[in-house]
């Protein structure tokens, strides 16, 4: 599977069906069925045995999961009212498509016309109590037949490679971390390794929770996408890290601290091999990471994200080189652990 | 052609207002087929002739579309914008657009991620100067193929969605465009008398210059304007607005009151359903312009509902769009020598 057709499957926190049916059979294919299965929490773990004994127990994990919306009701006069599922900022969805429920209904996230507005409107931001999908239903009774509640629905923004090697498309958070690993499992390495692919990330951590108390690595590496902020007006302090820079691994943010010696090592290997690398520049989010650390009786995690700008949006954006050098930083690690 | 796929081709084309030319030429292709003669004129309004003996009208719609214009190119090639016609600044952040510079390029307005959003971020709307367009280019490759005054055109799709309803951008006023040549269709199979030049003008949105530079090239006695209004949504003002599933003609003093009401009795007699709108002063739609072409055009005007106008998600009803144009071409059949006696009557 490529990042485009992982881009292209609807998967947001609680509907990752069809996205982990599917990485259950690409893993079963890359590690054997019988090393390959969906733990209580829905996660695909899939297990590569080491070349060499006496290695610590690696896991690389991403999650599945991406941040969507979910209908809970409908308007007299048709019109689908919804929320997010993980955070999307809401003015980052007015006049934008989206598709709704497993038929994929097409449907519209409009606002009311700029020449009806007060300007006591112009200045309203319109949040989720002010705005809705219409997909063209009469009432309430064809709307709801549609699309009842907890029915989910999904950004409609195709996968588009654009610029100079940059690549603008939904769910790049994280389908980035699960294609450095279905890559990755494609060979072995010296040290065990659990490539774990974890549900509802966006919605706190619940996936990767599971999978740290199930799998009890020695040391979890993170693959991730993480806002980049690195354009326009960003003052230099906010600028999380930069897009086409390099890979970025993280000392710390809101969810962990990275273990210091693995953070030390991480940049080392990088600098050995040749990896564009870069330093997670701000502490704020969190990734599942913080799961990892604290199941069980705790493990060394790191995270090692790409840059994206516009994250949870529809229209993140991320860099071809910065997506190559998670894997091949990924890779050089699990060769020297 | 059917309706629905003129629309989704022609709407794709760039036609920002002052930059219609790929649009005017798509255009007049379609019309050719119905048409006696087809021109475009210097400022890119399109003019198909279809030739009669009897008072020379001229109907319209605008093929211009609301857009954005390249203002600045900052330091890192994040590309500053100005608007062309009324966009709502609102609708920017987390749009795919296309820069219309050397190459067609594809560009994303970005925001910032939620993760680091301050409480004050979160309770203001981003204002058109803090937004930029990210090529995904290093300056110097921006700067080779993006020059501040090239226009960018809002993300095109082409949603069909339930009920015989469509979300597009641009409807405003293509979807006008479209009923021009749909009753152009219709009047191959209908007898009329009238001299009819179809023209679907440019320069609408920064004030109908087209419709005026255009009435005066052809000079007509009766004057038919098509553009689109507002259709209910949550929170609009009730009178301001119009049930989706049917056209709206609209009365008032820009209107001729003799042309409105045989618009009323034809539609009865053809069964088809519209809806009043009352405009006190001008009506903002080229109607206004074409009134006083020369030394002034008798004018009626229809309009077109339309969800979320100036947005790129704008909704209509093609219920409407087929029954507009079965009306439109049943007016223009009906037209004589006899109406020149009565439009003061």
């Amino acid at each position: 599977m490529d990042l485009k057709q992982l881009c292209e499957f609807h998967a947001p926190s609680g509907d990752e069906y069809k996205l982990r049916a599917a990485l259950l059979e690409e893993a079963k294919k890359l590690c054997g069925d019988e090393n390959v299965r969906i733990d209580r929490m829905g996660n695909v773990l899939c297990f590569k045995k080491g070349t060499e004994i006496g290695k610590p127990h690696v896991c690389v994990s991403a999650h599945m999961d991406e941040v969507g919306f979910i209908i809970v009701g409908a308007t007299e006069d048709g019109l689908l009212k919804f929320r997010c599922v993980g955070g999307i900022d809401p003015r980052v969805i007015v006049s934008k498509r989206v598709l709704v429920g497993e038929d994929l209904i097409p449907g519209v996230i409009g606002a009311m016309a700029i020449h009806l507005q007060s300007a006591a409107d112009r200045q309203r931001v319109l949040d989720y109590d002010g705005l809705y999908i219409d997909i063209g239903a009469k009432d309430k009774a064809e709307a709801t037949a549609k699309c009842p509640p907890a029915t989910y629905a999904y950004f409609d923004t195709p996968y588009t490679p654009f610029g100079d090697n940059f690549v603008c498309a939904k769910a790049l958070d994280d389908r980035v971390g699960c294609y450095a690993m279905l890559r990755l499992m494609e060979e072995s390495f010296p040290c065990d390794v659990t490539f774990a692919f974890v549900t509802g990330e966006e919605i706190g951590l619940r996936g990767a929770t599971g999978a740290g108390y199930t799998v009890r690595p020695d040391i979890a590496v993170i693959l991730e996408g993480t806002s980049a902020n690195d354009m326009g007006d960003v003052p230099p302090q906010f600028r999380v890290c930069e897009a086409g820079k390099g890979i970025c691994v993280s000392f710390m943010d809101g969810a962990s601290i990275a273990n210091r010696t693995l953070y030390r090592d991480m940049l080392k290997i990088a600098e050995e091999n040749g990896v564009p690398h870069q330093v997670k520049r701000a502490t704020t989010g969190g990734n599942d990471a913080g799961a990892y650390q604290r199941a069980a009786a705790g493990c060394r995690t790191i995270a090692l994200s790409v840059p994206c700008r516009y994250i949870h949006s529809g229209v993140s954006v991320a860099h071809f080189d910065d997506i190559e050098a998670q894997y091949a930083l990924t890779r050089a690690f699990l060769k020297n652990v | 052609m059917k309706t629905e796929d003129f629309l989704r081709e022609v709407v794709a084309l760039p036609g920002v207002t002052g930059n219609e030319g790929a649009v005017a030429q798509y255009i007049a292709k379609a019309f050719e087929p119905f048409c006696d003669e087809v021109t475009v004129d210097g400022l890119n309004s399109v003019i198909g002739h279809i030739k009669g003996d009897g008072p020379k009208v001229m109907l319209c719609a605008h093929l211009d579309e609301i857009g954005l214009m390249v203002a600045k190119i900052e330091k890192d090639g994040a590309l500053r914008m100005r608007n062309v016609g009324g966009v709502d600044p609102r609708i920017l952040p987390g749009m795919r657009v296309t820069v219309h510079g050397k190459e067609t390029l594809m560009g994303v307005i970005g925001a910032k991620p939620p993760h680091l959003l301050t409480a004050a971020d979160r309770a203001k709307n981003y204002n058109r100067e803090d937004l930029y367009i990210d090529l995904g280019m290093s300056p110097e490759r921006v700067n080779e193929l993006v020059q501040v005054g090239d226009f960018v055109t809002l993300e095109y799709a082409f949603t069909p969605l339930l009920n015989n309803r469509y979300s597009t951008k641009s409807v405003d006023d293509r979807g006008c465009v479209a009923i021009l040549l749909r009753a152009m269709e219709l009047l191959q199979k209908t007898a009329h008398t009238a001299d009819l030049y179809f023209v679907a003008t440019c320069q609408e949105e920064i004030g109908s210059y087209g419709a005026a530079t255009a009435g005066f090239g052809v000079d007509p006695e009766i004057g038919i304007a098509l553009d689109v209004c507002h259709a209910a949504t949550p929170g609009a003002p009730a009178l301001a607005t119009h049930e989706l599933g049917s056209v709206v003609a609209t009365k008032g003093p820009f209107i001729n009151r003799y042309l409105r009401k045989k618009l009323d009795e034809i539609a009865h007699e053809i069964n088809v359903e519209v809806q009043s709108g009352v405009a006190a002063r001008g009506t903002s739609t080229d109607a206004d312009s074409l009134g006083i072409v020369r030394g002034g055009v008798p004018t009626v005007l229809l309009e077109l509902p339309l969800k979320y106008m100036h947005t790129s998600v704008e909704l209509f009803d093609m219920h409407a769009v087929t029954e507009c144009a079965r009306l439109l071409a049943a007016y223009c059949s009906a037209i004589d020598e006899s109406w020149r006696d009565e439009l003061w009557t």
